[in-house]
């Protein structure tokens, strides 16, 4: 009964702290998995791929570490059903492993996240995604509202969802384009995107549904003490806010 | 040979015949360089310490004061640990001029090794940046600003710690001279500091130095800081500039954590240091002897990224991404294996690793070998112990409060109204954010005020507690021009105000003294009056600075000395993150106050830049009057009638309260004020409160000085009076300036 989930550290990542963290608070078993205990990762039965500079984003972001021993675990998993979920670097190894839109073959990626426009550097922003799928095209976004509005933060250099014209439209027809940004009140537009991306891309899906990339971090707004004027409850504490994603990861996981 | 590498030194004639008297005969190559980086400066405070001296560096918060390479502040207990804040503050200025990326970068790099060899987790950094004028899009100085925000991003990001305070000037007094100022903090429980000394049964223990191969950057960047700028020297002082690399920092940081969790879990003692100035050489010289001990060092040992360097490259270069371990012998073999094998540091940079190179010796000398030869062979005291430049200087001419200042128009409500617009669009006082959006302020998804939401930046201390911490910084150098005493003590004032308007309790101060040329009387001698000005805020505010940083030198060839500029980092703690003021305006119907007196003076302010009237009579505070203030603001804040408390800064009461407004827009609270009291561009150092129950308030005021000068209103106006803007078209205006230079 008792799912575990592996996040695993490349050389450069950053932000594995608080995602174990989240997914703890959400009541996922989860679990930090050191590059030098990649041989260990077939056991765990979902992976969390988080934030940070994985080699550096030598040549593009996430492609070197597309490219690592752990990935041969993680896209193995994947092919055979279990659930990955890539935030920001994670996001991106996600993506040039060719696992997300998934149109391509493996390590063939049909499309990149790549450097923002039209400001050409890293940005820190707050940001909504907005849910642009039905809930149940994906597990992981199952447990999610109808069009459910996700706060998170980009903090990145490369974002911005870029693809020939025709591989842009398979991501559309094929209902890949899993989130978007969009305001406070839920209303999408470019003008609510930190980067410029390509169909207003916060995130995307495969077609089985069990792999999800975003790129804006909801677990860097995923505690009350994130955002104090809009904590839901008392306790400082609890997970909420961008906690919603994560914890309806964790629901798939276990279910 | 010698006498060649005597000319490439900084050190005195009077230096160099007091080392060749000491030793005996003439000093070795490698010893010259040893000293000139050891007794610049940058390492020996030689013309500061005496003075530095005088400032207050202990108290009841104060767990370690200013003895290693950081402090540490009391924070407070979780889960019944006692938890400290370990802080370090530090200058990049000469390598950022030179080449701004690279050393803005080198900057964030080694504050923040100051702070992990503490035994700490580093969890937030902070920059105070001063740049010359950057209206020129192919000014070198517009370079400098670009390129510094730059590389302290690029290094920050990639090690995943968030920028969470700093603050900007543009100054024609930079132009030759940016400052490029770095403040790192950590967490650290009381009971597992690691301190930066050879523990006392360290007798023959190992020397291991960690990290990136050594090259040949950063060779003799302790006396190059040491020195004035001078534009011929311009590609010699580049390769005095270090090599950032925040991919192997990123690794090397949690590999430390690993050894650290290992060494705790083991009960094992061990010294713990960053190489900074004056590379091995000075990071073990001064790790051993401040345990009392020699060294004995093979400098074949050290991993070296170039075949054939001399062996004085070797031993004081400053390649960055290194730090040094003391540790008893049976725990090296596993200390290594986590670097080299578990973080398999040889493959993430070339030729990185942790090797043995050296051992702690009981005799108190230090000695370098290389390829079988002695190359160093001093007396340790001699060559770390304390030397001392006594430097003429002059008292400072004090400016008392005065009243009699230049006569400042009393201005009408469509005056004000003109006018307002470009005060926020003036450099001291427009958005920062173009700027600081390039910092990741949210990694850890511990923050809890980001970078430039308010004024100070809040985070979560401990992952699952209550505790938080508050980090801000202040040092206008517009006051510092006018009056370096004055100034320095509205630095720690400023500093300590921001930190108040989040409902933290300042807890202690770090200082970093930007001057000039110390060793001509009128530069030195606004450095010491900034010091007598820190000491003099700090006790009248009860509090103790742990750590710090001198700068001088801060010249250019021409003779132009930077703005007098004491800069002040304040670190506050918050007992249960719930009780944290958040920025900006929250609801319509709640009364604006100002908490605060207005002084006499105007000088250094942006009102009377803009008048055209400029004085040296700087805003002031009356201690007594400040504390009452802060008291009551501090009651009402436990007593939770404080909505939002925007601290009064450059551009004065009104930009403050435009502050309040626009935070309140970027928080998705659309919210305008009816401002019916007088209201001015007054820049003393005070609150602009936003309170619900104003009875309450009053009752509790006391004597404090308490102005009712409006409300929040539910339409985004900004009504003075008769007269009405718009929120948006000033959040316009205040936002454009620094938009156009970091695009």
């Amino acid at each position: 009964m008792s799912a575990k989930i592996a996040v695993p550290i490349f050389p450069g990542t950053n932000s594995e702290e608080e995602t174990v963290a989240l997914l703890r608070d959400c009541g996922g078993d989860a679990e930090l998995v050191h590059w030098s205990q990649a041989e260990t990762l077939g056991r765990y039965d979902a992976y969390v791929l988080s934030g940070g500079f994985a080699y550096e984003d030598r040549i593009r972001a996430g492609a070197i570490a597309a490219h690592d021993r752990i990935m041969d675990f993680v896209i193995e998993g994947a092919q055979n059903g279990k659930l990955v979920f890539g935030v920001c670097n994670g996001a991106q190894i996600v993506l040039e492993a060719g696992l997300v839109p998934g149109t391509g073959a493996v390590r063939r990626p049909t499309a990149a996240f790549t450097r923002n426009a039209p400001e050409p550097h890293f940005v820190c922003r707050h940001v909504h995604l907005k849910l642009a799928v039905d809930p149940a095209r994906s597990a992981i976004t199952a447990a999610l509202p109808k069009e459910a509005l996700v706060p998170a933060w980009a903090a990145n250099g490369e974002g911005r969802l870029a693809a020939t014209p025709e591989h842009l439209q398979e991501i559309v027809d094929g209902g890949h384009l899993a989130f978007v940004y969009a305001n406070a009140e839920g209303v999408a537009s470019q003008n609510a995107s930190p980067n410029g991306s390509a169909l207003n891309c916060g995130g995307l899906v495969n077609r089985e549904g069990n792999v999800l990339a975003i790129m804006p971090h909801p677990e860097r707004d995923a505690w009350n003490f994130n955002h104090l004027d809009r904590r839901e409850g008392k306790d400082v504490l609890a997970p909420s806010g961008g906690a919603l994603l994560f914890k309806s990861f964790v629901t798939a996981v276990k279910s | 040979m010698v006498n060649q590498a005597a000319a490439n030194v900084a050190l005195r004639k009077d230096e160099l015949e007091r080392i060749a008297r000491r030793l005996g005969r003439e000093p070795s190559v490698v010893e010259l360089h040893a000293f000139d980086a050891q007794w610049s400066e940058h390492c020996s405070y030689k013309s500061s310490r005496h003075h530095l001296k005088k400032l207050p560096t202990s108290g009841p918060d104060v767990i370690l004061g200013p003895a290693e390479d950081s402090g540490i502040l009391y924070l407070g207990e979780h889960d019944g640990e006692r938890y400290g804040v370990v802080i370090a503050h530090e200058s990049h200025n000469h390598p950022s001029q030179v080449v701004p990326f690279e050393g803005a970068a080198t900057g964030i790099g080694g504050i923040v090794r100051d702070v992990l060899c503490m035994g700490a987790e580093v969890v937030a950094v902070a920059d105070p940046l001063r740049f010359g004028r950057i209206e020129d899009p192919d000014s070198h100085q517009r370079s400098v600003a670009v390129g510094a925000v730059d590389g302290i991003s690029a290094y920050g990001n990639a090690i995943g710690v968030p920028n969470l305070a700093g603050d900007v000037y543009f100054d024609e007094s930079f132009d030759d001279n940016c400052l490029v100022n770095v403040v790192a903090l950590g967490i650290v429980k009381e009971s597992e500091i690691i301190h930066s000394y050879a523990p006392r049964t360290a007798d023959g223990w190992d020397i291991v130095l960690v990290g990136k191969a050594t090259d040949a950057s950063g060779f003799g960047g302790a006396s190059f800081s040491s020195l004035t700028l001078d534009a011929e020297d311009e590609e010699a002082n580049k390769g005095a500039v270090q090599v950032p690399d925040p991919f192997l920092k990123n690794v090397l940081m949690r590999a430390s954590y690993r050894a650290f969790e290992y060494l705790r879990r083991h009960g094992i003692e061990a010294g713990f240091k960053d190489l900074g100035a004056g590379g091995v050489m000075g990071c073990s010289a001064e790790i051993v002897s401040s345990g009392g001990f020699g060294a004995d060092i093979n400098l074949d040992e050290v991993n070296v990224a170039i075949d054939g360097m001399p062996p004085e490259v070797i031993a004081v270069g400053e390649t960055q991404e290194r730090l040094l371990w003391v540790l008893p012998p049976h725990v090296t073999p596993e200390i290594l294996r986590i670097y080299n094998d578990e973080f398999t540091l040889p493959q993430i940079a070339y030729n990185a690793r942790a090797s043995i190179v050296g051992r702690v010796t009981k005799e108190k000398k230090y000695v370098l070998r290389h390829r079988g030869q002695i190359v160093m062979d001093v007396d340790i005291e001699f060559l770390t112990g304390s030397i001392r430049d006594e430097l003429p200087f002059t008292e400072l001419r004090t400016h008392e409060l005065r009243d009699e200042s230049i006569v400042y128009p009393e201005l009408s409500t469509h005056e004000i109204v003109e006018l307002l617009p470009r005060v926020l669009a003036h450099r001291a006082v427009c958005s920062r954010e173009p700027l600081y959006r390039r910092y990741d302020a949210v990694v850890r998804g511990l923050t809890v005020i980001p970078r430039g939401a308010g004024e100070a930046g809040v985070f979560a201390a401990v992952r699952g507690g209550r505790l938080g911490v508050a980090l801000a910084v202040a040092g206008n150098p517009r006051y510092g021009i006018h009056d370096p005493q004055r100034a320095a003590e509205l630095a720690v004032i400023e500093a300590a105000c921001k930190v108040y308007a989040t409902g933290a309790r300042p807890i202690g101060l770090t200082d970093c003294l930007n001057f000039g040329n110390p060793r001509k009387v009128e530069q030195y001698s606004e450095f010491v009056g900034a010091i007598d000005g820190l000491g003099r805020a700090a006790r009248e505010l009860g509090l103790a600075f742990v750590s710090g940083n001198v700068s001088l030198y801060n010249e250019s060839t021409t003779g132009v000395a930077v703005a007098a500029s004491p800069i002040v980092a304040c670190v506050g703690a918050i007992d249960d993150l719930a009780a944290t003021v958040t920025p900006g305006f929250k609801r319509a119907g709640n009364a604006i106050f100002i908490v605060g007196n207005v002084s006499p003076g105007l000088g250094g302010t942006v009102f009377a830049e803009l008048l055209g009237n400029d004085d040296d009579n700087i805003p002031m505070v009356e201690y007594s009057q400040l504390r009452a203030d802060l008291d009551l603001l501090g009651t009402a804040m436990r007593e939770g009638i404080v909505r939002s408390c925007t601290p009064v800064g450059a551009g004065g009461t009104l930009a403050a309260i435009a502050r309040a407004a626009f935070a309140a827009r970027d928080a998705g609270r659309s919210l305008g004020v009816e401002l019916d009291g007088d209201v001015s561009f007054d820049e003393t150092p005070g609150f602009v409160v936003e309170v619900e129950d104003e009875k309450r308030f009053l009752k509790l005021a006391g004597d404090a000085t308490v102005r009712r000068v409006g409300t929040i209103s539910k339409a985004a106006h900004f009504v003075v009076k008769d007269e009405s803007m718009h929120v948006e078209d000033l959040y316009e205006v205040w936002f454009a300036p620094l938009a156009e230079v970091y695009r």
